[in-house]
């Protein structure tokens, strides 16, 4: 008691002491835990759309869909570990006009009571009305990619291309399918009778049935069984696991980046708090001595040092964790801030500052308590350093600055590594930037030739072709379609893109292996490879349609769609019953040409009977990830900023007496400076040097790490220019050269000081 | 007869540190009774500043034994060496040693609060202890502000805040002028009139006059140990009665 009275006192007044590197060292904490936290919420919340939304609408595990409905679907519930069945809806494709722009859309057949199981929940709006048949509820993903709001016009157009104008009349959400327009078509429901009336021939819609099991680990088990039984009937199968891969897409991407950043940060950021603690015990070493004297024992006083160093780590996480929840929930809107990860990392935070102000404080306790032995710097030979900068015949000035840079090793290394480690990160930050940039800048490198694609829509394939060739800025056109293809074994579909023909084949960025070049070749995404378990040189058997496709995989594409899960063959690899005539054509326009104005001329020129869409990049859907780059640069910055003035302070500490004998030996206040700027400065330059050749090197490979993991496939990577690093660097060691020149200016000027030892 | 408030016995200290081993202290038996004022002198470098450290434990010693208050002390572990002081025994440094990042009234009170007392009575402690030695109104400056003299006048109060059974003073004159010298001097003749047993490390003679009793060291071992009788009346003229 009459301890913690007096340690209280003790930590009061030294807090008060030093108030900015204080409240320097909380923001640094406070900032990376704030970035943790954002990051496993991206995480989770990259998980949770789907689990949240499997939970409400008591969805279906396994979804697929078959020409007919026969009594076989049926038989389906049957399979065990099938807990009930929904379904069979009648499905028919339409496509939405909306503001000028076509979109496609699955229009599905529900009843006015919503079933059981796989129910939409309807956040919008209310559910579909006998008493009102033009009524129409829109999944939410796509009435928001549409714009569309209750009670707004929703016209389609069926196959046959007869219009029909229906309302929106509530908008749903459901777990049977992504987020469009990462998954597409956009799914609608009607009533069945509105069905009928839109497309009344059976032949050209498809019968959607969703199981749900008991063990969703079942699924693929279940999905196997499907496709025996079915065989022929099936035309596309999914499981709960490519919705959710779906759905988590663009957030788990960020997500990781964050954890990355945010762990790496983390250790920074130990090192910056164990830095700074250490060094502010080093000062204070003779008021430790004094403590003891008057009797505080060793481990009061590494308790002391724990509990005041601690502490402010301590207010970190908490002003962090109150940032990054707040932070996260408005942005994306949600609670869904996961207790279990936040508290781990809390819990795991914790730790680290803990262990990292310990070290420090046990050293601390072990000052001897004579306070009138003075804490030297340890004296010593010049470095060689500095005996190579006299051999030069560097100014004096630069030769004290090298050997002090080295007086204290330990701490001398720390400063350094300190900061290379957020200098290693910035560095990465800045290769993900020039990624971004490649992905938009060149498009035709992440296998992204074709700026539109076009569908015939109401005009046959030799009309549209006419259209096509007639603009004056396409440069070529392939003609593609993509269809499902079932990969045995699998239980699940891939798609199949058939794009251009294999002696003239799409120009895809293949990466590994060679191009196809005849019929029977296919490259394919990373994400295939990985799922099927194959390697280029491999040959695959699918089925399209009930038609075999066998194929021999001879390289890898950068693949950004579907998570890589896409196989692309020449349309001549495919039977001509699935090709012709073309789903799409896939237009590469000359250099400098705008995709929007092409699109709106074809639109224009083809009576807006043409269906034009302009493909999305990478880089615009990725483009709060550039937001991110920027923040967590502020905070690498905050924490190589912590480590500096550590290292500052502690350089002027230890040459407190030197510099009054240096001044009497005749240095000018303007040497006197440009030593001390000189002794920080080198490790600055050393720390930064260092870590940016750290950053370069590992850069591509982290980032083509990342793509491998996300299915997109390696050599995506750009690394920073080295105009951008060049940059950076000067950056980092001016703006660090720039903080140490104010302590340094003002102990140049200050009178010789008369200190005790 | 009461137990002599700080004994040691055949006390030895030798730095085994550099490349020849340096016999600071070779041998020293002396034994301070309670109320007794004792100045050690000698030349620099006579070990009298590691004696006196050694007296409070913040030194080891390298052999022989030390008696606080007729309990044996040398064996004590750095912590119980540390709850010791909190109790018996105060210090006075050459260089004040006040810490710099506390106003005087909190250096002040930090040992009271140290050694046990409440928030209120450390407060109380320290208003008589800084108004006995002139300081009131300096209680909320922060040491750096203080003469020389100031802060030894807070050290002073700082060691006394605990009523210490001893108060080791390590040349506590050292770094003051003339004038707070006297000041300083005045103060502990003041309170060793209150029955404060003193041990003062000096190398002054003008100084070490103010003691009962000096013990002269010179290259680590004792010298000369005498008793300095005053006529309670005289200021002049004192006479050394050599035991």
């Amino acid at each position: 008691m009459s301890t913690t009275r007096a340690g209280i006192r003790w930590i009061r007044a030294d807090l008060r002491a030093r108030k900015g590197q204080a409240t320097l060292t909380v923001l640094v904490v406070a900032g990376i835990v704030a970035a943790l936290i954002a990051a496993v919420t991206l995480l989770e919340d990259g998980t949770n759309p789907w689990r949240g939304l499997f939970a409400q609408t008591e969805g279906a595990h396994v979804w697929f869909y078959t020409k007919d409905n026969t009594a076989q679907l049926v038989a389906t519930g049957q399979i065990d570990g099938v807990t009930s069945v929904a379904g069979p809806y009648r499905s028919a494709p339409v496509t939405v006009v909306q503001d000028g722009k076509k979109e496609p859309a699955a229009l599905r057949a529900l009843p006015a009571a919503p079933p059981r199981v796989a129910h939409p929940v309807v956040t919008e709006g209310r559910w579909l009305d006998t008493a009102e048949p033009g009524g129409v509820v829109v999944e939410r993903s796509y009435a928001r990619a549409l714009r569309l709001r209750i009670g707004a016009p929703f016209t389609i157009i069926a196959l046959s291309g007869e219009r029909h104008s229906l309302y929106v009349r509530g908008i749903a959400d459901s777990a049977e399918q992504g987020f469009y327009p990462e998954w597409t078509p956009g799914l609608a429901w009607v009533l069945p009778e509105t069905l009928d009336r839109v497309e009344p021939m059976l032949g050209r819609s498809q019968w959607v049935t969703g199981l749900r099991l008991t063990d969703a680990e079942s699924a693929q088990v279940v999905s196997q069984r499907v496709v025996v039984m079915l065989d022929d009937e099936l035309q596309r199968l999914y499981t709960w696991r490519e919705i959710r891969a779906a759905m988590e897409l663009d957030n788990r991407l960020l997500g990781t980046l964050l954890a990355l950043f945010g762990v790496v940060g983390l250790i920074a950021a130990a090192l910056a708090l164990a830095n700074a603690a250490g060094g502010r015990v080093l000062g204070q070493l003779r008021d430790l001595a004094t403590l003891k004297s008057m009797g505080f024992t060793k481990g009061q006083i590494a308790l002391l040092l724990l509990v005041e160093h601690g502490a402010l780590g301590l207010l970190g996480i908490a002003l962090g964790t109150l940032a990054g929840w707040g932070g996260t929930v408005a942005v994306l809107g949600t609670t869904s801030v996961a207790p279990m990860p936040v508290l781990a990392i809390l819990a795991g935070t914790a730790l680290v500052v803990l262990a990292a102000v310990g070290l420090p404080a046990w050293r601390g306790g072990r000052t001897p308590p004579i306070p009138a032995a003075p804490a030297l710097p340890p004296r010593g030979h010049l470095s060689r350093l500095a005996r190579l900068a006299l051999l030069v015949r560097l100014p004096p000035a630069l030769v004290l600055g090298t050997r002090d840079a080295f007086t204290r090793r330990v701490p001398a290394f720390l400063t350094a590594f300190g900061l290379a480690v957020p200098m290693m990160m910035i560095t990465i930050g800045l290769g993900v930037w020039a990624t971004l940039d490649n992905f938009a800048g060149h498009p035709e490198q992440v296998g992204q030739h074709a700026a539109l694609h076009v569908g015939p829509g109401k005009l046959t394939a030799a009309e549209a072709e006419r259209h096509i060739r007639a603009d004056r800025d396409v440069r070529a056109f392939y003609p593609g379609t993509d269809v499902n293809a079932l990969a045995p074994g699998e239980g699940r579909s891939v798609r199949v893109r058939a794009i251009g023909g294999s002696a003239e084949p799409y120009p895809f960025p293949v990466v590994e292996g060679r191009q196809y070049a005849e019929p029977g070749e296919a490259v394919a995404g990373q994400g295939l490879l990985d799922l099927l378990g194959v390697k280029i040189g491999d040959r695959v058997r699918l089925t399209v349609g009930g038609s075999p496709l066998i194929v021999r995989i001879v390289g890898r594409a950068i693949e950004p769609d579907s998570d890589g899960e896409v196989l692309s063959v020449g349309l001549d690899s495919l039977a001509a019953k699935d090709t012709v005539p073309p789903e799409f054509y896939a237009l590469a326009l000359k250099p400098g040409a705008d995709p929007a104005e092409v699109a709106a001329r074809l639109l224009t020129e083809s009576g807006e009977s043409l269906d034009v869409q302009i493909v999305v990049n990478p880089a615009d859907r990725l483009a709060v990830i550039r937001v991110v780059i920027v923040a967590l640069i502020a905070v690498l910055t905050l924490i190589g900023l912590a480590n500096l003035l550590t290292a500052s302070a502690l350089g002027l500490r230890d040459h407190a007496v030197d510099l009054a004998v240096l001044k009497a030996m005749g240095l000018t206040p303007r040497q006197v400076m440009a030593t001390l700027v000189t002794g920080t400065g080198l490790l600055v330059v050393l720390g930064v040097a260092a870590g940016t050749a750290a950053g370069a090197s590992v850069v591509t490979g982290l980032i083509d790490l990342q793509g491998h993991t996300s299915g997109v496939g390696a050599g995506i990577a750009r690394p920073p220019s080295a105009m951008t690093l060049a940059v950076a660097v000067l950056v980092a060691v001016g703006t660090a050269l720039a903080v140490a020149l104010i302590p340094a200016r003002r102990a140049a000027r200050a009178q010789v000081p008369v200190t005790s030892r | 007869m009461s137990d002599p408030a700080l004994k040691a016995v055949n006390l030895v200290k030798v730095y085994s540190g550099g490349a020849v081993p340096v016999h600071a202290v070779r041998g020293v038996d002396l034994q301070v009774e309670p109320g007794e004022f004792v100045a050690v002198m000698g030349p620099s470098g006579s070990g009298k500043s590691t004696l006196v450290h050694m007296l409070g434990g913040l030194d080891t010693r390298t052999s022989g034994e030390i008696w606080v208050g007729g309990t044996r002390a040398d064996t004590l572990s750095e912590s119980a060496w540390a709850l010791l002081r909190r109790k018996k025994i105060g210090f006075v440094f050459q260089f004040f040693n006040l810490v710099a990042s506390m106003t005087v009234a909190d250096n002040v009170e930090l040992p009271a609060l140290l050694g046990g007392a409440s928030p209120r009575e450390a407060r109380e402690r320290r208003e008589h202890l800084l108004g006995a030695l002139n300081l009131t109104d300096r209680a909320d400056a922060s040491p750096a502000r203080l003469s020389g003299g100031e802060q030894q006048r807070v050290a002073l109060a700082r060691a006394l805040a605990n009523k210490p059974s001893v108060l080791l003073a390590d040349e506590p004159t050292g770094n003051l002028d003339s004038r707070n010298t006297r000041d300083v001097l005045r103060l502990l003749g003041e309170v060793h009139r209150d029955g404060q047993t003193i041990v003062m490390v000096t190398h002054d003679a003008r100084v070490a006059g103010l003691a009962d009793r000096v013990v002269a060291l010179f290259d680590g071992e004792v010298v000369d140990d005498g008793r300095i009788t005053r006529r309670r009346t005289g200021t002049a003229g004192a006479v050394i009665d050599l035991r």
